[in-house]
This record gives C-alpha cells, sequence and structure tokens, in this order.
C-alpha cells in the first residue's frame, strides 16, 4: 500500500490556495468561497477583464501559476478544457501538493475530445505523481481552516464525519444538510471522473485520517474493484463506512457513464460487496444522514424493543406501524411500569400499552417526562422513541410562553441521566420552518431527530444492524 | 497433481470446457465431496465399473462437445443390473452418433445413483471489477424462476458464507420445512470456502457450475459440475 496519507495530507490541509481561472461569470465562486481561508490565497488569470473583479476581492493575482513567489499546496482550476493540460504541466513544474479539476467536459462528455483530453492529462499526472482529484469536480472541503467550495458552507469548527462522493451535488448538499442535523465534517471530497486518484484513495486517506471517526461515500463505480473491496472490509472494521451507490439501479447505471464516465457493475455485487465489508448500504441522501445521526447521537444499542411514547392518538398507531414494519418490537410492559402509570396517568383521551398516547398529559412537563423516566427504567424497552407533533407544541407556547423550549430543555435533562437511547421523532406537517428550528435544538443538546416515523424507524435498524455486525466480529 | 494434468491436456486439445469427469475429479481433490465417477470405453468396462460401484447406477456421455447431455439421449438413470447397463451403455453411444455424429467421445461415465435430496447449487463466476464472484442458491425451478440466489465475492469468510446461505429466502426449505430432511448448513458452508479458495487461488478458472448438489443431513454431494478455464 502506497503511503497515501503523506501523499494526500498537503492537498487536503493546505497553507496555500491558488485559483486559476475563476471569473465574473461564476461570481468570482471560487475566490469568495476561500474569504475564509486561514491561509495564503492566490489567483491566476490571464483575462484583462476579470483583473479589477480579482482585485476588488483583495486577492493578488499573477498570470501564470509558476509566477506565484510561494509553495502552493492547492491549485483549484475552472478554466476551460483545453487549457486544462497546461496548467496540468505549470502544477507539476510548480510541485504543488494538489490539483483539483472544476473543468468539465472530459470522459464523461463522451467527446474524442474530452477523452482525449482526460487521458493526456492522466498521463501526465501519473508519470510526475501529481495527486489530480477530479475532473469535473468540486474537490475539498475542510470546514476547520475554511477550505470551501461554496460561501454557504460553514467553517471555524470541524466535526468527526468524513465524506467521499462522486457527485459536486451531494458532496456540497451533505454538508449544508447535515449541519441541520448536527453533522459535522472533518474532511469532505467531491473526485467526478476519478481519472488519477480513485475513491479508494481517499478512503484509505480519511481511514487514516485521526479527525474522522464516521466516512460517507457516495459512489457511482469504481476503477478497481478488488481493491476497494480489500481496503472498505479492512477500513470498516475500524470505522462505520456508509455506502450510497449512484446507478444502483440497471436503467440508473446509463446514467452513471454521462455523469462521471463510470463503469458502474451490477446492483446485485454491490449490495454483497457493502454486506461483506460489514459497511452499511443507504439509498440516498436522506438516509445517509439520518443514519449517520443516529451513529452519531443516540447510544449503541443492539437490541430490538422500543418504547414509543406518542402525544396524539393518530401518532401512537402510526408510529407503532412504522417501527414495526422496520423489523422491532412494540413489547407490552412490565407490571410494575403500570402500576406506576396508573399511579398519576389521565388515561382520558390517553393510553399506555406501549405505545403511549400522552396527549391527556400535555401540558404538563414533569407527566411528559415521568412517561419517559418509566420507559428507561422498563426492562422490556431497549430504545425510546419521542413524537414531538411541531404543530400542537408551538400551539401550545402561544399560550404557555416557551412551552417547547421547556420540553426541549426537560427532554435534554432526561437524556443526561438516561442509559438507553432516545430518538425524537418531530412531524412538521405544515410547519417545516418551526420544526428545524426545534430539530437544531434537539441535536445541540444531543438528541437525535428524524422528520417522519419511517425515516426515524429506518435510521434506527441500521444503526442496530449495524452494532449487531459489529458485536460478531 | 490431477488436476494440472487435466488442464494441461486441455489446454493442448486446445480447449477451455472441461467434461463432467475432468471437473469432478478437480472438485475431488480440493476436498468437494462428489459421486464416485468412473470412465468406461466400452461396454465391458461400464459394466464392471458398476459392479464395483454397487446398483443403481447412472450413465452419461463424457465428452468435451456436449453440453447439454440429456438432449442428446446421453444420460441414462437408475439402472439396476449388468444387463441394463450394458444396453445403456450402447444406446447412449449409437444416440451420440445419431445426434452429434461430429462429438468427439472420450467414453461414458460410471455413477452410483444418489438419493434424491434438496438440491443446491454453487457458482463461480467473474466481475471485471471486483474478480471472482461467488453464487449460492437453491437448485432447480426456485433458481430460475424465483432468482433466490445470494452473491459474495472471493475470498468468502465463514461469515460470508454462513451469511450468504442464511439470506435466500428458501432458507427455511434448507431447515427441513415440514418434516423434510434438513441440509447440513455446516457441511455447505464449508463447501462454500472450499470453492472460494480453490478459485482464488486458481486464477485460471473462469467459470465454476456445480449444480446440483444433493444435500442431506449429515453431507453434500455434488452430482454435477462444469469447470470452464480462461481462455
Amino acid at each position: 500500500m502506497k503511503d497515501i496519507v503523506g501523499q494526500l495530507d498537503r492537498a487536503f490541509n493546505p497553507r496555500s490556495v491558488a485559483v486559476v481561472g475563476d471569473k465574473m461569470e461564476m461570481g468570482y465562486m471560487w475566490l469568495r468561497s476561500l474569504a475564509n481561508f486561514q491561509g495564503r490565497v492566490y489567483s491566476v488569470q490571464i483575462d484583462e477583464k476579470e483583473l479589477q473583479g480579482i482585485a476588488a476581492l483583495g486577492v493578488k493575482n499573477y498570470s501564470s501559476l509558476l509566477d506565484i513567489p510561494d509553495e502552493v499546496d492547492y491549485v483549484i482550476v475552472a478554466v476551460p478544457r483545453a487549457v486544462a493540460p497546461k496548467i496540468v504541466q505549470h502544477c507539476i513544474q510548480k510541485q504543488v501538493g494538489g490539483v483539483m479539476l472544476f473543468t468539465s467536459g472530459f470522459a464523461e462528455s463522451n467527446t474524442n475530445e474530452g477523452i482525449r483530453l482526460q487521458e493526456k492529462i492522466t498521463e501526465m499526472a501519473r508519470e510526475a505523481n501529481l495527486n489530480l482529484i477530479g475532473p469535473n469536480c468540486v474537490g475539498i472541503f475542510n470546514p476547520k481552516i475554511g477550505l470551501r467550495h461554496t460561501t454557504d458552507q460553514y467553517w471555524g469548527d470541524g466535526g468527526n464525519v468524513g465524506f467521499i462522493s462522486q457527485s459536486g451535488t451531494h458532496a456540497t448538499f451533505f454538508t449544508l444538510v447535515g449541519e441541520v442535523n448536527g453533522i459535522r465534517i472533518s474532511k469532505s471530497v467531491s473526485y467526478g471522473n476519478a481519472a488519477v486518484l480513485d475513491a479508494t484513495d481517499y478512503l484509505e486517506y480519511l481511514g487514516e485520517d485521526k479527525d474522522t471517526n464516521i466516512i460517507g461515500m457516495y459512489i457511482e463505480g469504481v476503477e478497481n474493484g478488488r481493491r476497494f473491496f480489500s481496503c472498505l472490509r479492512e477500513i470498516a472494521r475500524r470505522k462505520p463506512v456508509l455506502i450510497w451507490k449512484g446507478g444502483g439501479t440497471d436503467e440508473g447505471t446509463r446514467a452513471t457513464a454521462s455523469h462521471t464516465a463510470s463503469l458502474a457493475g451490477p446492483p446485485l455485487l454491490w449490495d454483497a460487496l457493502i454486506k461483506q465489508c460489514g459497511a452499511i448500504k443507504v439509498d440516498n441522501l436522506d438516509e445517509m444522514v439520518d443514519t449517520i445521526q443516529a451513529l452519531l447521537y443516540a447510544k449503541p444499542t443492539t437490541g430490538n424493543r422500543v418504547g414509543l411514547a406518542a402525544m396524539t392518538g393518530g401518532h401512537s398507531v402510526v408510529i407503532t406501524d412504522a417501527f414495526a414494519r422496520a423489523g422491532f418490537e412494540v413489547p407490552l410492559l412490565t407490571e410494575r411500569s403500570y402500576r406506576e402509570f396508573a399511579s398519576f396517568f389521565n388515561t382520558i383521551g390517553s393510553s399506555y400499552q406501549n405505545p403511549l398516547d400522552m396527549s391527556s398529559n400535555l401540558p404538563h412537563l414533569d407527566r411528559i417526562i415521568r412517561c419517559l423516566d418509566i420507559l428507561n427504567d422498563d426492562e422490556m424497552i431497549d430504545v425510546i422513541v419521542l413524537d414531538l407533533p411541531v404543530v400542537f407544541l408551538t400551539r401550545i407556547s402561544w399560550h404557555i410562553s416557551g412551552f417547547f423550549d421547556d420540553l426541549i430543555d426537560a427532554i435534554a435533562e432526561y437524556k443526561e441521566r438516561s442509559g438507553k437511547p432516545l430518538l425524537a421523532i418531530l412531524i412538521s406537517a405544515h410547519a417545516e420552518s418551526e420544526a428545524i428550528e426545534a430539530r437544531k435544538k434537539l441535536v445541540a443538546r444531543g438528541i437525535p431527530s428524524f422528520p417522519s416515523f419511517e425515516r426515524g424507524a429506518n435510521a434506527l435498524a441500521k444503526v442496530v444492524a449495524y452494532y449487531k455486525s459489529t458485536a460478531l466480529q | 497433481m490431477v488436476m494440472n494434468e487435466i488442464i494441461a491436456a486441455a489446454r493442448k486439445e486446445d480447449r477451455t470446457s472441461l467434461t463432467e469427469l475432468e471437473s469432478k475429479q478437480i472438485l475431488k481433490e480440493v476436498g468437494i465431496n462428489t459421486t464416485e465417477i468412473e470412465l468406461a470405453r466400452s461396454r465391458e468396462e461400464a459394466v464392471a465399473h458398476s459392479q464395483e460401484l454397487g446398483f443403481p447406477v447412472v450413465l452419461k456421455i463424457v465428452s468435451p462437445d456436449i453440453l447439454h447431455k440429456t438432449d442428446v439421449g446421453g444420460v441414462k438413470l437408475s439402472l439396476n443390473n449388468k444387463e441394463d447397463v450394458g444396453n445403456a451403455y450402447d444406446e447412449i453411444i449409437s444416440a451420440i452418433k445419431k445426434h452429434q455424429p461430429s462429438a468427439k467421445i472420450q467414453g461414458v461415465s460410471v455413477q452410483p445413483m444418489a438419493r434424491p435430496a434438496t438440491e443446491v447449487i454453487i457458482g463461480m463466476s467473474k466481475d471485471p471489477q471486483f474478480g471472482p464472484v461467488l453464487m449460492f442458491g437453491l437448485g432447480g425451478i426456485l433458481v430460475e424462476v424465483l432468482k433466490d440466489i445470494s452473491f459474495r465475492i472471493v475470498p468468502l469468510t465463514m461469515r460470508d458464507a454462513n451469511e450468504m446461505i442464511r439470506e435466500i429466502k428458501g432458507y427455511p426449505i434448507l431447515e427441513g420445512y415440514r418434516g423434510q430432511e434438513p441440509a447440513n448448513i455446516a457441511v455447505l458452508e464449508q463447501m462454500l470456502l472450499k470453492v472460494s479458495e480453490f478459485v482464488d487461488s486458481k486464477p485460471e478458472i473462469k467459470e465454476l457450475d456445480i449444480n446440483p448438489i444433493f444435500a442431506y443431513r449429515d453431507s453434500a454431494l455434488a452430482i454435477d459440475a462444469r469447470v470452464i478455464l480462461e481462455p
């Protein structure tokens, strides 16, 4: 195995970045995304019309990479494809740590010119041992040092989740929606056509990265399946690896060819590979986010018995369906629990079988929390799921000021003393922005939350299966 | 080693497809339980072999040119005595001469007639990206119609073998559904591991098909097998 960590470290943790070919037409997106970069930023542009705009951003411009009087660790290239070989040549001469080609129109275009150009830059990079990321990608996101690909990405505090994506869209969306869900990135990379560095190289890198505890991957195809297989098998033993395979249907495999020129491989084989390596299979961005959130914030369990605490009768029925369909048991509670419920629980319009329907106990926070404590103490229950219907809880806050926030505080306090995993489900109905705000508050207190019963059940099923599978190793 | 001799002989004849006899000899060498098999080049040899092996026996044509032995009258089942075996030998030879006169005949194989049981299959094919891949499924109509099969990439671990058997939908049948004889799962796991090890160590094997395997309560037996070599 080559020393991929040493090889890629400069590109992933650069102290100087050069942007080649940024322009007004793109809103100077690359230079702007580096506004908070904790290092030196240079521009390379020869178009006279752009020089004023670049100067206005306070970035020093050069007419060639070779003119920059400094070492350059990472290069962002946004030039027309025909110019790419020349820039790659300059990167080699300049001995940069890595170069990312945002430029597209290579093999994925399925044109003779595109294929020829990709072959050319690939050959040049391989020969010179240049770390070429892409082409046709958005490259590295390292929030800790402010290396981003869009200005709406956060910077400053990084997290412990690494993301490797063949698509720039998925890389960007995952980082943005992940933030709302309490998922912060250690390092992420979008790598497009994988002409030189492939999924396996990045996996190896993040596998060794001390800041990365969980790895998510969006893959359309891999170059060397055997190498990917053995690398994944080894790393998934140490860190959870989630794999979202694009082109997971026979029809979808056609699309991967025109997106990143990938040979997708048969879907059944990918399913087998993921299982065999002990990785976690997810099928879309929502599952990726939900499952990682559950890994980060729900206490690990191999238990299959859920205690369901709903706030309305209708929810108490469908939350049970959702968790039962996902393979969970919804057992009756112990006699002791029922005796305790009988001592305070208002059963007019409510019930406490399992599921609980706690509606009549609102707005008494102490009774809601007491219900959670009973489930926590009940030996029949492994996981507790709490329904927080946003519309009703917001409505109570109209006449009891701060009710919803107080409830979140009380749940967070309960969680501190509880030994069992807790999941919250926030059905938003029409109140989507209120739901997002509440979910952000919950995850800030370490409580994972999900926007539907099905998504919560599915995420829990995936992490329980994962913990069972690692327990078998 | 028999295996290397068989492969060398096939190479010399410029063929990649091994006969059932050759395939079973190779499987036997790597520790996979197959039916006893003897080659007869004459009516007399067929009779002699059947007496050694014990009745009832099965006779099958052995020819590298014949893929579907039954279709050309190349298989005779449940032969219970010397006379039946002798006649079956002659019938097979004349049927082949009639249906496929160009086929090169190596002889006729004599094998004990195995007691029927739940049928499973193990196959290996190569994926351009992932290399050798093993397939497991129930045999017969279930595998063809329901595609009730599981895959694993070679090399398999013990756990892979365990899971790939249990993840097929028909697994309850192997456990002995409604009083049927249960299959010995541990034996099937071992067979998968042996096949995995074998194809992993022999890159010149392009495809392998063991179909059917009879899965008994305390053993499993490869009834038919086919090995194809890389060109």
